[in-house]
């Protein structure tokens, strides 16, 4: 639309420039032509400014729609139209094609962003199909338990995950739109502790930024110095969750189900073999995050990378919620679960699906970074999915409670 | 009355007792086939190998309070050196030497910290290796014994009591110094008054002299860093806002020293231990700051 008021105006002004200058009037005709690049320009500007804050154009413009309500009506519903279809762009832009999907938001935008969105959710997410999974192995203190029956089954509904850990460069964009100043996004109890997570000049962002960017060079990586609250803020915001525990190693330890007996698992997503080849931990010398794409050898089966090295990933559970024996751990209940290993993690039985490590909600640290997910009952149905994804059972509501919680 | 009985004569076994062996540590002389010297309770392993090999290992004396991480630190010095070829290897001297990386290393890859060292100096694990250096042509030898907390404290107050650490501190080449960071976070001014009478007891011991200060090289070194991250940034700033004396002595005493800043776990929780209370617990083991206090001092020697 902008290009063809300018082309319009640029005719229009080179043609009365050309009579102008016949017609021996050349100054009439650069001030009309002054005149006409303004009138554009105040078009353009007003364009920008119903673009930048659709909501206050809207109702703005359903306080003038009372003189005339038969046309006001017709350009109403015509600008509506054009607000859902810019509004929907711009989630595009910003990775936020999840919540285009959500049933609420999905019936009034146009089929063709519906697409795109779902062509970005098969892109960036991989479908993890619903199932058992085992948790808290190689937590129990107790020798008599034996290997096979190590840790607890759990049921885990279908879900997507996040291929990737969430980069610096998806990140910013949370920052650049406002995300540290929505107070929506956040949990209600950490808002007073929001003036905090600064960055190390003072401006809202992860720990390690400088003047609320990242360092240069640092896009693909992920982003780390964000602290439990700060990575479900953004979970918020591009319309997805953080994983649970159970659906995070269900996704790294991909269960093979077994009729009758408990389904076998994966120590790491490539195999039961640790690889240092396959992702960045202490041993493989990197000693500092590489870009999320890297270490394709050690994606999961879905489809997953990294789920192994380079960050730590916060998950939603809380820290220790599976562990058994007759020595428990003192828990601190701000403390969240960690899972994956980092690039200085030196130990790979500290790097396994199973390991579970934690923190403080609010610990900010150079190794810890997220990922997201979302819940297949969460989003529209895809058809091209419809015959393969089997509804998801969960054995007691027990069990429900504590996977959800 | 006598009676004469005929006893095969092993004639090596009399020569070996007839030579003394020396401690390398104290310098007592002992039985050839002892074990530990009867004086310090030091391995002779150390004074066998010193003169095997033609070497005179330099000695590395790390200190701190109980619990300050000694242990940890030196396992998992020596597992980081011998794991991976960097700029420093190392290279262990004998079966014993392995035994302190070996129980430190098996401790907290089960997420546990390593047993506390006994106050008994005969159970010690003592650490002979060679490291090699990038820049450095030829390898250097060096002991490194890693002493209980409790014990040095009472050397300390009471010189002598323990003749291994009084002997070793006096030979040591370089010394490092572990400062607790969480209870100096905690408020406690113990770390702080420690390592100040430490600093006065090493740099009395000490022979060579500059202009009244100890040539001996010192790194200080912030223990369990990770539990405050502006210690890393700038760990002589932190020594300086945080333990002022420490500081003040540090620059009054030594020539050669350095401020450091290392972290093994990168969490800790705690286990109620029945009769014992919580204990702490490693979530993670990440190590940090490690190499480079060692590094330093290996240079510096």
């Amino acid at each position: 639309m902008n290009r063809y008021v300018v082309g319009v105006a640029g005719v229009a002004g080179v043609a009365v420039l050309a009579v102008g200058w016949l017609c021996g009037i050349f100054f009439m005709a650069l001030a009309t032509l002054l005149l006409l690049l303004a009138l554009g320009g105040g078009y353009l500007a007003y364009r920008q400014y119903t673009l930048k804050f659709p909501a206050s154009h809207a109702s703005g413009g359903a306080r003038s729609e009372g003189s005339t309500p038969s046309n006001s009506t017709r350009t109403s519903t015509k600008r509506t139209a054009e607000d859902s279809q810019s509004l929907a762009r711009q989630m595009l832009d910003q990775g936020r094609y999840s919540l285009l999907l959500r049933p609420q938001i999905a019936q009034s935008i146009p089929p063709k962003f519906l697409q795109q969105a779902q062509d970005l959710l098969d892109e960036e997410m991989t479908l993890v199909p619903g199932g058992e999974t085992i948790l808290g192995r190689g937590v129990s203190t107790s020798t008599e338990t034996p290997e096979y029956l190590d840790g607890r089954v759990v049921q885990v509904e279908g879900f997507y995950l996040d291929r990737y850990q969430v980069t610096n460069e998806q990140f910013h964009r949370f920052v650049e739109g406002g995300g540290y100043e929505q107070i929506s996004l956040w949990d209600p109890e950490i808002v007073p502790a929001l003036l905090e997570f600064v960055d190390q000049t003072g401006e809202p962002g992860p720990r390690f930024w400088m003047n609320g960017k990242y360092a240069h060079g640092q896009g693909k990586h992920p982003v780390v110095g964000v602290c439990w609250y700060e990575a479900a803020a953004y979970a918020r915001w591009v319309g997805k969750r953080l994983p649970t525990d159970p659906e995070w190693v269900k996704s790294g330890s991909w269960p093979v189900p077994l009729p009758g007996a408990r389904p076998i698992q994966r120590k790491f997503p490539w195999g039961d073999a640790f690889d240092q080849n396959r992702c960045n931990l202490w041993g493989c010398g990197r000693g500092a995050t590489v870009p999320v794409d890297q270490f394709q050898d050690g994606m999961s089966v879905g489809g997953a990378h990294q789920l192994i090295g380079n960050v730590w990933e916060w998950t939603s559970s809380r820290f220790g919620a599976w562990q058994s024996g007759s020595t428990p751990l003192v828990l601190d209940a701000s403390m969240r679960s960690l899972r994956g290993g980092a690039f200085d993690t030196y130990f790979e039985t500290q790097s396994t699906c199973d390991f579970q490590s934690g923190d403080k909600a609010i610990a900010r640290k150079r190794n810890v970074g997220f990922r997201c997910a979302i819940g297949i009952c969460d989003l529209i149905p895809d058809e091209s999915m419809q015959a393969e994804e089997a509804p998801a059972q969960v054995e007691s509501y027990e069990e429900l409670a504590e996977v959800t919680s | 009355m006598t009676k004469r009985v005929l006893v095969a004569m092993d004639s090596y076994r009399l020569a070996e007792c007839a030579v003394p062996v020396s401690c390398y540590i104290c310098g007592v002389d002992n039985n050839y086939n002892t074990e530990l010297c009867r004086h310090c309770a030091a391995p002779l392993a150390l004074s066998h190998q010193a003169r095997t090999q033609g070497l005179r290992p330099q000695m590395v004396a790390v200190l701190g309070t109980a619990a300050a991480g000694k242990t940890v630190y030196l396992g998992m010095l020596l597992d980081m050196l011998t794991r991976q070829n960097g700029r420093v290897q190392v290279l262990a001297r004998g079966a014993f030497s392995i035994t302190l990386q070996q129980r430190t290393m098996m401790a907290l890859s089960n997420c546990r910290f390593p047993e506390k060292t006994p106050n008994e100096p005969d159970r010690w694990n003592w650490v002979h290796c060679q490291a090699k250096i990038n820049s450095k042509k030829n390898p250097m030898e060096l002991i490194m014994p890693d002493m209980a907390g409790e014990a040095i404290l009472e050397e300390i107050d009471h010189p002598n009591a323990y003749p291994a650490i009084h002997s070793f501190l006096e030979k040591c080449s370089a010394v490092i110094l572990l400062a607790d960071t969480d209870r100096i976070e905690r408020g406690g001014a113990e770390q702080n008054y420690f390592l100040m009478k430490l600093i006065t007891y090493l740099s009395e011991q000490d022979n060579r002299k500059v202009r009244g200060k100890s040539t001996r090289p010192v790194a200080i070194v912030y223990s369990k860093a990770d539990r405050c991250e502006p210690c890393f940034d700038d760990p002589e700033l932190y020594a300086r806002e945080k333990t002022p004396n420490l500081w003040q002595q540090v620059q009054q005493r030594f020539t050669n020293y350095g401020f450091f800043a290392s972290g093994v776990a990168g969490s800790v929780g705690f286990r109620d231990t029945p009769g014992e209370g919580p204990t702490a617990v490693p979530l993670r083991i990440e190590p940090r700051g490690i190499v480079e206090p060692f590094e330093w001092l290996v240079r510096k020697i």
